[in-house]
């Protein structure tokens, strides 16, 4: 389990993370949704320990960056390094020993081109499949949708619901609701770096309902569309 | 400029002095130096041809204005080149390298060659993969110059073709990656910088030895200089992984470029310094690998 108590952050004097507590437990999945600038990466950046912050974050009493796949929201690629090398690239960090990458390719991406050529949705499904390979135990999965095809949408939402079966914490971001509805058993909603609402699975249409009323309100009426 | 750890006003008013030292130092020594200056010219404007860039121009512009908005940006991406060339009274190279880089507005090439090339370096990835795939041609250069040095009997020249190699190797790690590749390691800083010092130097000792074995065999009596340059590339290859890693995420900094720049000049001064850049390697990588 991760346990993450009195999570704060601040850029200067600005503080974008504001005391966090949040618990995941194993063989569930959590959304993070929220505005854009409301924290989400941040937080996926405290937890994974790229950043440095104020208050606790443990996991079962070991390492958790060395049990953690983390997506980023825009993958990072070097120039001249195919889809294959990145993926053993990321293997080779974990001393894990790769056999028959072409095999393991399951969203049929061109290995042997540069990974820097591809689209945004094949890189992203680049950087994802090189971190299932990484055989973690923790997923941290930001905008894992986004830019990608709806075939891989379909294939990406059977992965997290089988990464339920196999006990692994998943904590997924995105702007899409109906795919966290989809997966999730728990979404938690951040506003301004602090977590002002967790929902269970039974209220998500509530919380869609709310999420609508809330953020759309009278805003489309300001633009006077005729 | 900010990469290097220089203020950009003082990066931008160097650079027309490091580019006149520069060209006027290739026209001293050499008669080909204006064919080499226009190559270089038309080689820096084909940067301005790349598709992408010129579908986003036409997209705003009408034709006749791309045009002339083309022609115009090629003309003053050389005029430095134009300038030094009237310098030198090279009039004639001047005008044909202005109607080159006019005529060169009408083709949008991708000067990137996306071609796979292939390595030997794929199952160990990055540094030495994405290296050699940008420096290859450098490799049958030098075995040539070895041949020649055999050839001619100079061992000098033998020596300098593998130094050739472990400078080339040496600008691998010049660069600092994105944190995330550094992060996902699950090994301690000092695992880690080993692993990387392991992979370099067993990659450096494979690309220099059929240099190494014929420098070894045809001038057995200066093997005793042969070991001691073989040791040098070594030490500033340790140098530069920890150098770079003592910055880290940053990029490195002028200061320590320059510090670098000495050790050349120097090379005991290198016991000071890898110890030192290994100490704050340590201390930087702690936070990332959270050690």
């Amino acid at each position: 389990m991760i346990k993450i108590k009195k999570l704060s952050k601040f850029y200067g004097k600005n503080q974008v993370l504001n005391s966090i507590d949040l618990e995941f437990e194993k063989g569930k999945i959590y959304g993070i949704v929220g505005e854009n600038g409301a924290g989400k990466t941040t937080l996926f950046r405290c937890i994974s320990g790229l950043e440095n912050y104020k208050g606790n974050i443990s996991y079962d009493n070991t390492k958790l960056k060395d049990h953690l796949g983390l997506l980023l929201t825009e993958p990072f690629f070097f120039s001249k390094i195919t889809g294959k090398e990145y993926i053993q690239l990321l293997a080779n960090t974990r001393q894990i020993e790769l056999s028959n990458i072409e095999n393991k390719n399951i969203f049929d991406l061109p290995l042997n081109q540069y990974a820097s050529t591809y689209s945004t949705g094949m890189k992203k499904k680049l950087a994802l499949t090189a971190i299932l390979l990484q055989q973690n135990d923790v997923f941290i999965l930001d905008e894992p949708f986004n830019g990608v095809d709806i075939q891989s949408n379909l294939i990406i939402t059977e992965i997290i619901k089988r990464f339920k079966e196999l006990e692994k914490i998943v904590i997924i971001s995105s702007h899409i609701f109906s795919t966290l509805a989809d997966t999730c058993d728990e979404i938690h909603l951040m506003k301004n770096g602090e977590i002002i609402k967790k929902v269970k699975q039974v209220d998500f249409n509530n919380l869609e309902k709310e999420m609508k009323e809330f953020t759309v309100g009278n805003r489309i009426n300001k633009l006077e569309l005729k | 400029m900010i990469d290097f750890g220089l203020p950009l006003l003082i990066g931008y008013t160097l650079l027309p002095f490091v580019f006149v030292l520069l060209s006027n130092y290739l026209f001293e020594k050499t008669e080909f130096a204006n064919y080499i200056y226009g190559l270089l010219a038309v080689s820096f404007v084909s940067k301005l041809s790349e598709p992408k860039r010129n579908d986003f121009l036409k997209s705003i512009f009408n034709k006749y204005n791309y045009k002339k908005l083309r022609i115009l940006e090629n003309i003053i991406y050389c005029l430095p080149f134009t300038l030094f060339l009237i310098y030198q009274k090279q009039f004639l190279f001047s005008i044909i390298l202005n109607l080159c880089v006019t005529i060169i507005m009408l083709f949008n090439f991708s000067t990137n060659l996306n071609v796979t090339i292939p390595t030997p370096f794929s199952k160990n990835p990055f540094e030495f993969t994405v290296g050699f795939r940008k420096t290859f041609y450098v490799f049958p250069i030098a075995y040539f110059l070895t041949y020649i040095s055999v050839t001619v009997g100079n061992f000098n020249l033998g020596v300098f073709s593998m130094l050739l190699i472990g400078i080339t190797c040496f600008s691998y790690y010049s660069k600092t990656e994105n944190e995330y590749f550094v992060w996902n390691y699950n090994l301690s800083s000092k695992e880690f910088l080993l692993e990387k010092m392991k992979t370099c130097l067993t990659y450096f000792s494979i690309l220099s030895l059929p240099i190494i074995i014929t420098l070894g065999i045809s001038f057995f009596n200066q093997i005793d200089i042969l070991i001691v340059f073989i040791f040098l590339c070594y030490a500033y290859l340790t140098t530069i992984i920890f150098a770079k890693y003592s910055s880290f995420p940053n990029e490195m900094n002028m200061s320590k470029v320059i510090l670098i720049g000495l050790s050349f000049m120097f090379p005991p001064i290198l016991l000071i310094f890898i110890p030192l850049f290994y100490s704050q390697s340590i201390k930087k990588l702690n936070t990332i690998l959270n050690d």
